[in-house]
C-alpha cells in the first residue's frame, strides 16, 4: 500500500541517498528519514522496512559506522558517521548518478 | 591481517546475535517513539499517534525481518560465492587440483590405515569393566621375562590368595576338531575358567556366559560359548544358536551364548572361536594338562578384592611361591615366582609390547613425514597460485577488494582441496587396510597374525583418526598457504601491475617454496633410505642358511590322543605313522620333532655336568630342548657329526640318551669326547641323559643367530606327547602333504592334523618382521617419493609457465630445443642436490636408530645409499625435465605472445 510507494526507491539511490543524509553530521536513523523527507519535500518517505536493511548493508561494507549516542532531549540513539570509504563511495556514486542524470535528461530533452 | 579481522568480526557477530537482535530492537523503538511524539506534536490524540506512526512505517516486526536478513544473508551469500568462485578456479587448473588433491590424500590415507592399525593393536576395545582392579597373571624366574603359568600353580595360587583377590580367571589354548556335518575342521578355541566372565565383566551378546557351575568336574559338563566372528561366519549369526549343539572332538556340546563382538579372549594375539569351560579342556585334546607343572600355557587375570592393594597382593602371591619352592613340586623352578601386571599397562603382551610400541612408533613417525610432505605440497601449490595470481590480484585490490577478502578467498581454496583430499584420502586408508589385512601370513592354526585385527577393514577405521589426520593436513597445509597468501598480497599495487604475471621478481615466496621443495626430498631420502635397509636386511636373511630344511620338505603337524595310552602303546603307535610316512612314494626321508626350530615357541631344559661350575648365581647350565626320532636330523637335512642317531633300541625303560648341537659339545668338551657323557638335570621328572650323537648346528631361535646349545632328546623315551611335527623330505613337498595325513590316518583314524606346510613357508614365517619392515617402508618410502617428485614437478612447471616469453625470446634468437630444457630443468634439479645432500646427512641419523631393527646391515648402508639416491635422482629428474622439455617445443612465437 502507502508504505510500499514510499519504499519505491531504486536499490542503488537508496544507499546514495542515506550517505548523502549523512554527509553534513552524524545522524540516528529517525533523523535521516526525516532529513531526506525534508530535502525531497516530502516525496521521499522512508519506511523502517528499507532504511534499517539499508543501514546495516552500508556498516557491513564499512561505509558508515555507529554509537549510541544521547540525544538533544536525552534520549539513547544509534548514530550513523560516514568513514572514509563511505565518504569516497558517496561521491563516486553521485557523480556516476550525475552523468547519468544528465544523460537521461538530455535523451528525454531531446524529442522536444 | 585484515583476514583475521574480518573473522574476528563474523565470529563475533554470530556470538553477539542477541546484542545485534537487541542494538535493533532499540533503534526501531526510538525510531517509532520519534514519530509518535512528532504526531502529538501535530495535534493528534496520543493514541491516534501511536496508530498513525505504526500504519506509516510499516509492520515492526516485518521491517526487524528484513534488516535480520541483511546481516544473516550477508554472510552465508559472501561464503556461497567465494565457495563458487573458489571451485570455478580450482577447475579451471585442474592439474594443479588434481596433484595437491593427491598428494592430501596419500598423505591423510596413510595416516589414517596406521593409526586405526595401531590403535587397534595398541587400544583395542575392550568390554573388560573396572580395569584398575585388574592384573595379569604371568611366572617369572628371577624377574626376568613374563611366561604363562600352569594350571597347578593357578590352582595353588587361588587357593593362598582368597584374602586378596575376589577370584582368577584362566585361558589357555584348546584346538579342536569341529564335525559339521562330516566336514572336520580344526579350529582355535580358549578353554576358560568357569565364573571368568562374569569376573571380567563380560555380558555375554546371546545367551549365558560360562559359569563357576560349568566348570567343577573333568569331562563333566560339556557347554560351548561362541566367540562373535565364529557365530558369524559359521552360524551366519543365526539368532537361535543358542540350545544347539556343536560336534566337538567326538562329543555334542551345548551351545549356551554368543559372546559379544569385542571381546577376544583372554590369550594373547588370537581370537578363539569358541570358548569352553577348562574341566573340558582335556577331553577335548585327550591329553592331561591341568595337573602338570611344566604345562606353562595358561593365560590368567585376577581381581583385586575391594580395598586390596596389588602390594598385598603380590605379598600373598610370594608367600603362595615360597611355599612352591619348599616343597618343590616337579616342574616348580627355585627362584619362580609370580609376577602382576596392571592389566591396563599390557597392550598384547608384557615381553611383546616393548617392541610393539617401537614398531608403531616407527610406523607413525613415517606417516606422519608422509603428511609432512603432503602438506608442504599443498602448501607449495596455494603459493604458486598466489604467484600465478599476483596480476589478478592486483587488479583485484585496485578495484576495491580488500586484502582480508583476498587471503579468504585463498583459505577456503585451501579448505576445498582439503575436503576432496580428505574424501580420496578416505578411499584410499580403506583400500590400505583391505590391503594390510589380505596379506596371508604363514602363521599355524590358521590363525591370522590378529593381533585384535577382527576381520573387517571398516572394524579398524577410525573416525576419530581420520578427522585428526585430515584437520591436521588441512590446518598445516592451509596455515602455510595462509603465510604464502599474506606475503603474496602484500606486494604493492603499482610494482605488482607492471611486473605482471612474469612474477620474475618475487623472491620472497618463490625461496619459501624452493624450501620446502629441498625439505620434501631430503625427507623423502631418508625415508628411502630406512626403505631400503629394511629390503637390504631382508635380502640377507633370505641368504642365512638356518642349518636345516635347505631341501624341499613338507611339514604336516598331527595330533594324535594319548590320554588313554600307555607309554608303549603311544610309542608304537607314533612309530607306525613314522614308518608309513616314510614308505610313501616320493617321500625321500621322514622324521618327527617338537617343538620346530625357529617355531615362536621353544622349549628349554636346565642341567648340570662334572667339572663344569654354572656361572654365578646360577644353580644349572640352560640349553633349547627338542624331541625329535632318529630319523628328523637326515628328513631335516642335518649331519650327525659323531656318534650316532637314536634308534629302536631307545625306549622307554631303557637308559635315558641324548644328542646335543656341536656348539654344546664344543663349548664343554672341546676336545671332541662329548659322546658318552652324563647330562645331570636337577628338576624333577627330568632323567640324567647320556649323549649318544652330536649332530650340527641350526638356528634355533632367530635366523642367523650364533650356534646355541641344544639337548635333543628322543620321542620313544618321552611318548606321551600329543602333537608333533612330522617332517618329510620330498621333492614336491606341497602336493605329497594330503596323502602324508591320509597315510597317518590309515595307521589311526584318531589322528588329526591341524596345520601343513612346506619348510619353504616355515621359514618363511621367521622373517616375517623384517619382510612387513621392507614392504611397509617401502610402501611408504614410494609414496613420499611420488609426493617430492609431484612437489618438483609442480615447481618445474611453475617456473616454465614464468618463463614461457623468455624461453621464446632465447628460441627466437636460435637456442635449441634441448638447451633450453636443461636451462629449464636445471632449477628443479638445483635443489634436488641441496635437499639430497640435507637428506643424506639426515638419513645417516636415521639409520643409527633403525640399525637395531635390521639383520646383517650396519648403521652404514653404502649400497643402500646410492641405491635409494639413484631413484630419488630420476624420480626428480624425471619431474624436472618432462616439463621443462614440453615447453622447450613450444611454438617461439606462442611463447612470445603468452601474457
Amino acid at each position: 500500500m502507502a508504505a510500499k510507494d514510499r519504499s519505491d526507491v531504486l536499490q542503488g539511490t537508496l544507499d546514495m541517498l542515506v550517505l548523502r543524509a549523512l554527509q553534513l553530521e552524524p545522524m540516528h536513523g529517525w533523523g535521516i528519514t526525516e532529513r531526506i523527507e525534508q530535502w525531497s519535500e516530502h516525496v521521499l518517505q522512508l519506511g523502517q522496512g528499507t532504511l534499517y536493511p539499508a543501514l546495516y548493508r552500508l556498516e557491513r561494507q564499512d561505509f558508515i559506522r555507529s554509537e549510541w549516542r544521547v540525544t538533544d532531549n536525552n534520549r539513547r540513539a544509534r548514530y550513523y558517521s560516514l568513514t572514509a570509504r563511505g565518504r569516497k563511495y558517496l561521491n563516486e556514486s553521485l557523480e556516476k548518478w550525475r552523468r547519468m542524470s544528465r544523460a537521461i535528461n538530455l535523451v528525454l530533452d531531446a524529442v522536444n | 591481517m585484515g583476514a583475521f579481522v574480518d573473522a574476528w568480526r563474523r565470529l563475533r557477530a554470530l556470538v553477539r546475535r542477541q546484542e545485534i537482535e537487541d542494538r535493533l530492537d532499540d533503534e526501531m523503538r526510538f525510531h517509532v517513539e520519534q514519530q509518535i511524539e512528532k504526531n502529538s506534536r501535530a495535534g493528534m490524540a496520543p493514541d491516534e499517534a501511536r496508530r498513525q506512526a505504526l500504519i506509516r512505517f510499516g509492520g515492526v516486526e516485518q521491517a526487524r525481518e528484513r534488516t535480520r536478513d541483511e546481516f544473516r544473508a550477508a554472510r552465508l551469500e559472501t561464503l556461497a560465492r567465494d565457495v563458487r568462485y573458489g571451485l570455478r578456479s580450482l577447475r579451471r587448473h585442474p592439474a594443479f587440483s588434481a596433484m595437491a588433491v593427491l598428494s592430501l590424500a596419500i598423505g591423510i590415507g596413510a595416516n589414517a590405515a596406521i593409526f586405526g592399525v595401531v590403535r587397534a593393536v595398541l587400544f583395542p576395545d575392550s568390554p573388560l569393566t573396572q580395569l584398575e582392579t585388574l592384573v595379569n597373571v604371568y611366572e617369572t624366574e628371577g624377574g626376568r621375562g613374563f611366561n604363562p603359568v600352569s594350571h597347578a600353580n593357578i590352582e595353588d595360587l587361588r587357593k593362598g590368595t582368597t584374602d586378596v583377590f575376589s577370584g582368577i580367571a584362566a585361558s589357555t589354548f584348546a584346538p579342536a576338531p569341529i564335525d559339521r556335518g562330516g566336514e572336520v575342521a580344526y579350529v582355535m578355541g580358549e578353554a576358560v575358567t568357569g565364573g571368568a566372565f562374569a569376573l571380567l565383566g563380560v555380558e555375554p551378546l546371546l545367551g549365558r556366559a560360562i559359569q563357576r557351575e560349568d566348570d567343577i568336574a573333568r569331562g563333566g559338563h560339556p557347554v560351548v560359548m561362541l566367540s562373535h566372528g565364529y557365530w558369524q561366519r559359521a552360524f551366519g549369526a543365526d539368532p537361535h544358536v543358542v540350545g544347539r549343539t556343536l560336534r566337538m572332538g567326538g562329543r555334542n556340546y551345548t551351545i549356551i551364548g554368543v559372546a559379544p563382538p569385542n571381546y577376544r579372549g583372554g590369550i594373547p594375539a588370537l581370537t578363539p572361536a569358541f570358548f569352553v569351560p577348562i574341566a573340558m579342556v582335556e577331553e577335548l585334546m585327550g591329553v592331561e594338562l591341568l595337573d602338570r607343572r611344566d604345562y606353562h600355557s595358561f593365560f590368567a587375570r585376577a581381581r583385586l578384592a575391594p580395598g586390596v592393594t596389588r602390594a598385598q597382593a603380590e605379598h600373598a602371591a610370594s608367600v603362595v611361591a615360597a611355599s612352591l619352592t619348599t616343597a618343590r613340586p616337579e616342574g616348580w623352578v627355585p627362584g619362580e615366582r609370580f609376577a602382576f601386571v596392571p592389566t591396563s599397562d599390557v597392550h598384547v603382551y608384557p615381553a611383546l609390547d616393548p617392541l610393539l610400541r617401537a614398531a608403531a612408533l616407527l610406523l607413525m613417525g613415517v606417516v606422519g613425514l608422509v603428511l609432512l610432505l603432503a602438506c608442504t605440497n599443498l602448501a607449495s601449490f596455494l603459493l604458486a597460485r598466489v604467484l600465478d595470481r599476483r596480476k589478478e590480484v592486483a587488479v583485484r585490490r585496485a578495484l576495491g577488494a580488500t586484502r582480508g577478502a583476498l587471503v579468504r578467498q585463498s583459505l577456503i581454496e585451501s579448505a576445498l582441496l582439503g575436503l576432496a583430499g580428505t574424501a580420496a584420502g578416505l578411499v584410499l586408508a580403506l583400500g590400505l587396510l583391505r590391503l594390510l589385512l589380505s596379506i596371508d601370513l604363514p602363521l599355524p592354526f590358521g590363525m591370522k597374525l590378529d593381533l585384535h585385527f577382527g576381520v573387517d577393514a571398516k572394524a579398524l577405521f577410525d573416525w576419530r583418526v581420520l578427522t585428526l589426520t585430515a584437520a591436521t593436513g588441512v590446518v598445516a597445509g592451509g596455515l602455510l598457504g595462509l603465510v604464502s597468501a599474506v606475503q603474496g598480497t602484500r606486494a604493492d599495487l603499482g610494482s605488482a601491475l607492471q611486473v605482471g604475471s612474469r612474477g620474475s621478481d618475487a623472491p620472497g615466496p618463490l625461496r619459501w617454496r624452493n624450501a620446502l621443495v629441498i625439505v620434501q626430498i631430503a625427507m623423502s631420502l631418508v625415508l628411502l633410505v630406512g626403505a631400503g635397509m629394511f629390503l637390504r636386511s631382508w635380502q640377507q636373511m633370505l641368504a642365512v642358511d638356518p642349518g636345516f630344511g635347505r631341501a624341499p620338505t613338507s611339514i604336516v603337524s598331527l595330533w594324535t590322543p594319548v590320554a588313554r595310552l600307555t607309554p608303549e602303546e603311544a610309542m608304537q603307535r607314533t612309530r607306525r605313522i613314522l614308518a608309513r610316512l616314510r614308505a610313501q612314494p616320493g617321500v625321500e626321508a621322514a622324521g618327527l620333532a617338537w617343538p620346530l626350530p625357529l617355531e615362536f615357541s621353544s622349549s628349554g631344559t636346565d642341567f648340570t655336568l662334572e667339572g663344569h661350575v654354572p656361572p654365578s648365581g646360577r644353580e644349572a647350565f640352560h640349553a633349547e630342548r627338542m624331541i625329535v626320532d632318529g630319523g628328523f636330523f637326515d628328513a631335516a637335512g642335518m649331519t650327525i657329526v659323531s656318534g650316532r642317531t637314536f634308534n629302536e633300541a631307545d625306549r622307554p625303560g631303557t637308559r635315558p640318551v641324548a644328542v646335543i648341537s656341536q656348539a654344546m659339545a664344543r663349548r664343554y668338551w672341546p676336545d671332541g669326547d662329548a659322546v658318552g657323557r652324563v647330562i645331570h638335570r636337577p628338576d624333577l621328572g627330568e632323567d640324567d641323559l647320556v649323549v649318544v650323537g652330536v649332530a650340527s648346528d641350526i638356528n634355533v631361535r632367530s635366523l642367523g643367530e650364533p650356534p646355541r646349545d641344544v639337548v635333543y632328546e628322543t620321542y620313544s623315551q618321552r611318548p606321551r606327547l600329543p602333537m608333533f611335527h612330522f617332517v618329510a623330505r620330498a621333492s614336491d613337498p606341497e602336493r605329497i602333504s594330503l596323502a602324508l595325513i591320509t597315510a597317518a590316518r590309515e595307521v589311526d583314524s584318531s589322528v588329526q592334523a591341524f596345520q601343513s606346510m612346506t619348510m619353504a613357508q616355515h621359514l618363511a614365517m621367521s622373517r616375517l618382521p623384517s619382510q612387513m619392515g621392507a614392504f611397509m617402508l617401502s610402501a611408504f618410502g614410494a609414496m613420499a617419493m611420488a609426493l617430492a617428485a609431484i612437489g618438483v614437478y609442480g615447481l618445474v612447471r611453475y617456473t616454465v609457465a614464468m618463463r614461457t616469453r623468455e624461453v621464446g625470446i632465447r628460441m627466437a634468437l636460435g637456442a635449441n630445443a634441448a638447451g633450453i630444457a636443461r636451462l629449464l630443468a636445471t632449477s628443479g634439479l638445483r635443489l634436488v642436490l641441496v635437499g639430497g645432500a640435507i637428506g643424506v646427512a639426515a638419513s645417516l641419523l636415521a639409520a643409527r636408530f633403525l640399525a637395531t631393527l635390521l639383520f646383517g646391515i650396519g648403521a652404514f648402508d653404502p649400497v643402500t645409499l646410492t641405491g635409494a639416491l639413484l631413484v630419488l635422482g630420476v624420480a626428480t629428474w624425471l619431474a624436472a625435465y618432462l616439463p621443462a622439455r614440453r615447453a622447450s617445443r613450444a611454438d617461439p612465437l606462442t611463447a612470445l605472445r603468452t601474457e
